[in-house]
């Protein structure tokens, strides 16, 4: 079996490991990533997007809270390419009890989250989709970050600090020796074949699989995955965050995010974080709480549902997921079982993974016994320097003056083929799925009805794919987008679902390909 | 004006019906919101894509419930005579399927089709090269190697390097004599002797024969199309030949305006309401052809509560399942694909209790319920028929 | 951006039926097309400033939005668009100029002679050419010297129980006073009194140069004009398709204009063409026409066609004896309005006309027919051919036409 030494081994690819990853490889220890599947293609690439200002737990959660605008301001100035500075209201809708108000802004004084109150007419005027009937609206910092590039940055940026990522790379076991983790064995998912990693220290950091990956070390960390579903909308129906102005609950909060509008969320503790159904019930529900924001939500299209899966921990048993604090929890084995060598990180959001990949590293350090200072909370990511935001129009703002529209394969996402390329000889993949979290690709309304067809041609001959793989590529991303768009299907998805159907049954014939 | 009957929906079923109405001396006028589905799906009038039988003999086998089956097989056969009459340069009829490859190199069965696809026709094998012109619409070593893998199919791609703005342009620029010849001096030295050259289905649009006709010639051996992403040239062509011979046989088309409501008194259609810029008007006929298909042009609609509507007439739907309206397998034949307008022997659509809901008023294509054409490859086959029989029987009516 | 307008971008399912169609996209790669400028590029607008100027390549002919199959509205949203583009990026001094014909008109009319002389002066276009960027070669018509408005002033309508009000718009008053006089002459041929109250320009061609705010006061001053005869339940009239579109729907569609004067108006509000055709189908138009042995290919406006009204002209002119009408199937004639006086748009709008000016040439024929005015003039540019309004056939055949000076060019 091959083997490699690392001092750090981190175990999981979302944004925690990512965070982990770079902080550890910029603090100048030896650094291997593993990730069974893609980066960030678990909860981190499932959520709502939302760069929290706290404000959602100023009330509920102030540990988080404060976690949250701290963190919130960090990232504004490291990572402000990932960002779309969105700004975000809470308001009172006639559903909610006014008098919530107080106390959230007595909760957001508390924890320092600014918050402001403005009058309905100028959140209105702000919002003009937004529900007339509005007895009150605050301001607050919140934001919209893209988790596919603040993870991908992370990683490029870890990479240029000599760590080495491994996607697509499982753990197959922990590795003990004398009591203490000494490294892991990882099964390459793609190949088949195994690969024996001796770390001197473990972190990890697989987010709502935690306990899975502690129990193969003996230990018992209690994480509860928390099942939370969004719907994406065809496009900004608003321009800021809306939050529901009260104590948190399903279908609260509507997100801006590059082109379209993200619904969320829902709270529903699950067995398995790998098995996530969207029901009918919870759909229903998120277009009901739709409607109480934004008046005609139904009516407006939905492009793709998904289900993502909170890490949330808890010390002991909980009935309901949703008492369980946002806060993060790092779990120090060698003081709480006795075990050396292995560190877990998990609970928290995507908005305070900096945070939690800081307090896992010092305790990483602590173990190797180096003492090295965290530098995330300055340094920007790759991308990030100038300290830009991300506008919403960038992408069509680069392809003028002159406009290739030959060129353009993904027309909703406008990625141009010399992109694609890039990407496909970057990711070296056969899975369009990969390539779609690298550049969006087939994410717009279509769902891929158009670019799918050529992105599989243009990546048989990118990648010398044989003809069956190929095939697979293109089936298993039809399967894919499937899964996330038939739990949304009516009013104009469901047009855009037939004429996808026309054109890779009806046209291209897929049902008809050797496999 | 009163019409003598009043079509709804420019796709293919609804020129079908115009047409043939206005060649019995009716005054048709057929008016649309848009225009259909010809300028997506490709131009083959594919009846049932079945492969070792004859469509003849697949029709035959039908449930009761699908549209074919309103039709005795000798109709749909007239059918398809009645359009080779009418639209120039279709081979093929009910006997046997052409088996043509779509763009990723899958079989696709087709009753009739253009003559520009039909030397694409796989059944007798032979040595197959297909053509790229750097169109983002088109990969010919792909397709190529799905194809290569059949028995006696030897197939290959080339890519032949040419700046342009899409499929539109190379359609317009196909129709000069100058690209004809670059691209046959690219290709000659290419080719082996016996090779059938395939290219991307966009040679032409208003000189589509000759633009095909005059590359065989010049590359000395057969020459055919692949249909491929929309936009559809052959469909666009389709559809001019169409709307061309209903103008000139006096018919009226109206783009734009939406249908919205129909006025109805004593179980008959009086008239249609149509939206125009300011205001309504009401277009009154002795009939009506409903020909506005099914979901994916606006003929039927899913709202976010799972209810599903037939939106000018608000019709009976047949076929709606109960929940799941989805399984969560792509490929799968899905519990919603048939649901439509459910039509008795006349193709008058009934309701439950298989009574007309309307004397006078018809449906025919993607309307009906009981296929599920972009499965079943049935898809302008059964515009064609449905659009033909709806008109021969309403003539007769008359 | 109204909701109607914007969210009708949900309905888009990337079919490109519009892309087949758009005269525009077709000839030149500056305007990447409906699909891309619209439905596509409006998901990434609305936050922050206009990130796209090629949306001002939009001629604004509504073709996509008639041909959409699904109910997006188009050309609408890229009309918002480039009012939103023009808003950020300030509108230059020559969209400001040509997009005020009224005010061109009264400062050409008293001057006819030597504005019409300016015109035409190759020196004096080429400079306007370099300094304002309007194209030299591009259509001007010329100034008639006198107003139709003066000439309504003076005319005594016929005393009747059936009234109508009509709105001439800008091309009538200033360009073609004699047209004008032929609707006038029509109407009251058919028994109608024929109202003209004084009126100035609709804003449209403010609004294609993207200038909202002048173009809503505009349109709301001629609606001001209108509305108490609409209040009334007298019928409008106008000659002008584009700005008869303009009052049945761009006002409320796209400049969001939303009152109940503005409902009356646009109700009231018909084509002539679709008036008479009106007249004809309740058996009140008179058909005494004469023979009119002459043939005539006829062009349906973009605009017209954006009435949603079919052809009526065709109808009408069918009622003549022996005239031969040929209906053109071009789309669109390239001038859009004030779109071909630009320099940079005018080969561009020559190439969209191309197929029509072949049409209208090889078709042989002396005059052809056109409901808009500056559509006439683009025809007469680019084929020689004379263009006239079906009016003015209608006139003829009528045996109306007294010694007046008709048409342009």
């Amino acid at each position: 079996m091959a083997s490699l030494e690392t001092e750090v081994l981190v175990i999981g690819g979302g944004s925690t490991g990512a965070g982990v990853v770079r902080d550890a490889a910029m603090r100048g220890l030896k650094t291997v990533l593993v990730e069974r599947k893609d980066l960030a293609e678990g909860t981190t690439g499932r959520f709502h997007g939302l760069l929290h200002s706290g404000g959602r737990y100023a009330v509920k959660d102030p540990a988080a809270a404060k976690e949250c605008i701290e963190e919130n301001l960090i990232l504004r100035r490291t990572a402000a390419d990932c960002i779309e500075d969105t700004g975000g209201l809470f308001v009172s809708t006639p559903w909610d009890d006014p008098a919530f108000g107080d106390t959230f802004v007595e909760g957001c004084r508390a924890t320092g989250v600014p918050a402001e109150e403005i009058s309905v007419a100028e959140a209105l005027q702000r919002e003009p989709r937004l529900h007339p009937g509005i007895s009150r609206a605050f301001t607050v910092p919140d934001a919209s970050i893209d988790a596919w590039k603040l993870v991908w940055g992370c990683a490029r940026s870890a990479q240029e600090h000599g760590a080495e990522i491994l996607i697509y790379h499982r753990v197959v076991r922990l590795e003990r020796t004398d009591g203490r983790v000494s490294g892991a064995v990882v099964r390459d998912e793609l190949t088949g074949g195994e690969l024996r990693i001796h770390a001197d220290v473990v972190v990890n950091a697989a987010g709502a699989w935690a306990g899975q990956i502690a129990e193969l070390a003996g230990c018992r960390v209690n994480v509860l995955p928390g099942k939370g579903i969004m719907i994406a909308m065809n496009h900004r129906l608003v321009n800021t965050v809306l939050n529901r102005c009260k104590m948190p609950a399903d279908g609260d909060i509507l997100v801006p995010i590059r082109t379209v509008s993200v619904i969320g969320t829902t709270d529903t503790r699950v067995a398995d974080p790998d098995e996530l159904e969207i029901t009918e019930a919870e759909v229903q529900e998120m277009l009901d709480e739709g409607e109480k924001l934004v008046p005609g939500f139904r009516e407006a299209r939905a492009l793709r549902a998904w289900a993502g899966a909170r890490p949330l921990f808890a010390p002991e048993e909980v009935a309901d997921t949703r008492d369980v604090s946002r806060s993060h929890a790092l779990i120090d084995h060698r003081d709480r079982d006795g075990v050396e060598g292995f560190v877990t990180i998990t609970g928290g959001k995507t908005t305070t993974f900096r945070l939690m990949a800081e307090v896992a590293v010092d305790a990483a350090c602590e173990q190797l016994g180096v003492d090295r200072p965290c530098r995330t909370a300055e340094e920007p990511l790759p991308g990030s320097e100038g300290g830009e935001f991300y506008t919403l129009g960038s992408r069509v703002r680069a392809r003028e003056p002159v406009p290739q529209l030959q060129g353009i394969i993904c027309e909703c996402e406008l990625i141009t083929r010399e992109r694609l390329e890039e990407a496909m000889e970057w990711r070296h993949t056969p899975n369009l799925d990969d390539i779609r979290r690298t550049l969006r690709l087939g994410m717009g309304p279509c769902q891929g009805g158009f670019c799918i067809y050529r992105a599989t041609g243009i990546l048989h001959g990118v990648e010398r794919l044989d003809h069956l793989a190929a095939n697979e590529s293109l089936l298993s991303f039809l399967q894919e987008r499937w899964k996330g768009v038939h739990p949304i299907l009516y009013g104009d998805q469901m047009r855009q679902a037939r004429l996808d159907d026309w054109i890779f049954q009806g046209l291209l014939g897929v049902q008809r390909l050797p496999t | 004006m009163t019409y003598d009957t009043v079509v709804i929906g420019a796709g293919l079923a609804g020129l079908t019906a115009a047409l043939r109405l206005v060649e019995e001396g009716r005054q048709v006028i057929l008016v649309a919101k848009g225009v259909g589905s010809t300028h997506l799906a490709p131009a083959t009038i594919d009846v049932l894509a079945v492969d070792g039988e004859s469509p003849a003999e697949a029709l035959s086998k039908l449930p009761p419930e699908h549209p074919y089956a309103r039709l005795p097989v000798e109709v749909v056969a007239a059918s398809m005579e009645w359009f080779k009459a009418r639209v120039a340069g279709y081979r093929g009829g009910l006997h046997e399927n052409f088996l043509l490859p779509t763009a990723v190199g899958a079989l696709k069965p087709s009753a009739v089709v253009p003559e520009s696809m039909a030397g694409g026709d796989l059944r007798g094998g032979g040595h197959f090269v297909f053509v790229g012109l750097g169109l983002k619409d088109f990969y010919p070593a792909y397709l190529a190697e799905n194809l290569d893998q059949l028995a006696d199919v030897s197939a290959r791609g080339i890519e032949l390097t040419l700046t342009h703005e899409g499929s539109l342009d190379l359609a317009r620029r196909f129709e000069q004599a100058d690209l004809r010849e670059v691209i046959t001096r690219q290709l000659s030295a290419q080719l082996e002797p016996d090779e059938r050259v395939g290219f991307p289905a966009v040679l032409g649009l208003r000189q589509a024969a000759e633009v095909w006709r005059d590359l065989e010639q010049r590359l000395e051996r057969p020459v055919f199309e692949v249909a491929t992403l929309p936009p559809s040239l052959s469909g666009m062509r389709l559809y001019e030949a169409m709307s061309e011979a209903l103008r000139k046989a006096g018919g009226r088309i109206l783009i734009g305006p939406t249908v919205v409501a129909a006025e109805t008194s004593n179980g008959r259609v009086e008239g249609v309401v149509v939206e125009q810029a300011a205001r309504s008007t009401t277009l009154r006929a002795r009939s009506f052809i409903l020909a506005t298909g099914g979901f994916a042009s606006g003929g039927l609609q899913l709202d976010s509560r799972g209810r599903i509507r037939e939106t000018v007439f608000d019709l009976p739907v047949a076929g709606a399942p109960d929940r799941p309206r989805f399984l969560p397998t792509y490929l799968e034949e899905q519990p919603l694909d048939r649901v439509g307008v459910a039509v008795d022997k006349q193709f008058r659509p009934t309701d439950a209790d298989g009574k007309p809901s309307y004397e006078n008023l018809y449906a025919a294509g993607a309307a009906l319920a009981g296929a599920a054409p972009w499965r079943e490859g049935s898809g302008n086959g059964l515009s064609v028929a449905t659009g033909y029989a709806a008109a021969t029987i309403l003539e007769g009516a008359q | 951006m109204t909701e109607l307008v914007r969210d009708s971008l949900d309905h888009c399912v990337k079919c490109t039926i519009c892309e087949t169609f758009c005269p525009f996209s077709q000839v030149t790669p500056l305007f990447p097309g409906p699909k891309y400028v619209g439905p596509q590029a409006e998901r990434y607008r609305g936050a922050g400033l206009s990130p796209d100027a090629s949306v001002d390549y939009c001629s604004g002919c509504g073709i996509c939005t008639q041909v959409c199959p699904q109910g997006v509205k188009i050309a609408e949203i890229n009309s918002q668009a480039r009012a939103q583009l023009w808003e950020d990026r300030g509108i230059p001094l020559r969209n400001q100029v040509i997009a005020r014909p009224s005010v061109l008109g009264r400062l050409g009319t008293p001057v006819a002679p030597l504005a019409n002389w300016a015109l035409q002066n190759r020196a004096i276009r080429l400079l306007a050419h370099r300094l304002v960027g309007i194209h030299y070669k591009a259509p001007m018509p010329k100034f008639a010297g006198h107003t139709f408005q003066r000439w309504a002033k003076r005319h005594r309508s016929t005393v009747s129980r059936r009234k109508v009000v009509y709105f001439h718009g800008c091309g009538t008053n200033y360009y073609e006073p004699g047209v004008g006089e032929m609707v006038v002459a029509i109407l009251e041929h058919n028994g109608f009194h024929v109202r003209i109250p004084p009126q100035d320009c609709c804003g449209l061609p403010l609004q294609s140069n993207g200038n909202f705010p002048a173009a809503r006061k505009y349109v709301r001053r001629l609606i001001g004009k209108l509305a108490p005869y609409a209040h009334d339940g007298w019928p409008i009239v106008a000659n002008s398709t584009s700005c008869g579109l303009m009052l049945k729907r761009e006002a409320r569609e796209i400049l969001e204009v939303g009152d109940e004067d503005l409902e009356a108006v646009s109700a009231a509000t018909h084509d002539i063409c679709e008036f008479l055709l009106g007249l004809h189908e309740r058996g009140e138009l008179r058909t005494d026409f004469r023979s009119l042995p002459l043939t005539v290919p006829y062009h349906a406006p973009c605009q017209q066609r954006g009435h949603e009204i079919g052809k009526p002209a065709l109808d009408l002119l069918a009622l003549i004896p022996d005239l031969r009408v040929i209906e053109l199937d071009a789309d669109c004639c390239g001038i859009a309005g004030t779109y071909g006086l630009k320099k940079e748009k005018y080969a561009i709008s020559m190439a969209v006309g191309e197929r029509l000016f072949r049409d209208v040439y090889e078709s042989g024929a002396n005059v052809a027919a056109c409901d808009s005015e500056t559509c006439r003039w683009q025809i007469e540019h680019g084929t020689d051919v004379h263009a006239v309004h079906p009016v003015e056939l209608l006139y003829r055949a009528y045996g109306l036409d007294a010694p007046v000076a008709v048409g342009a060019g």
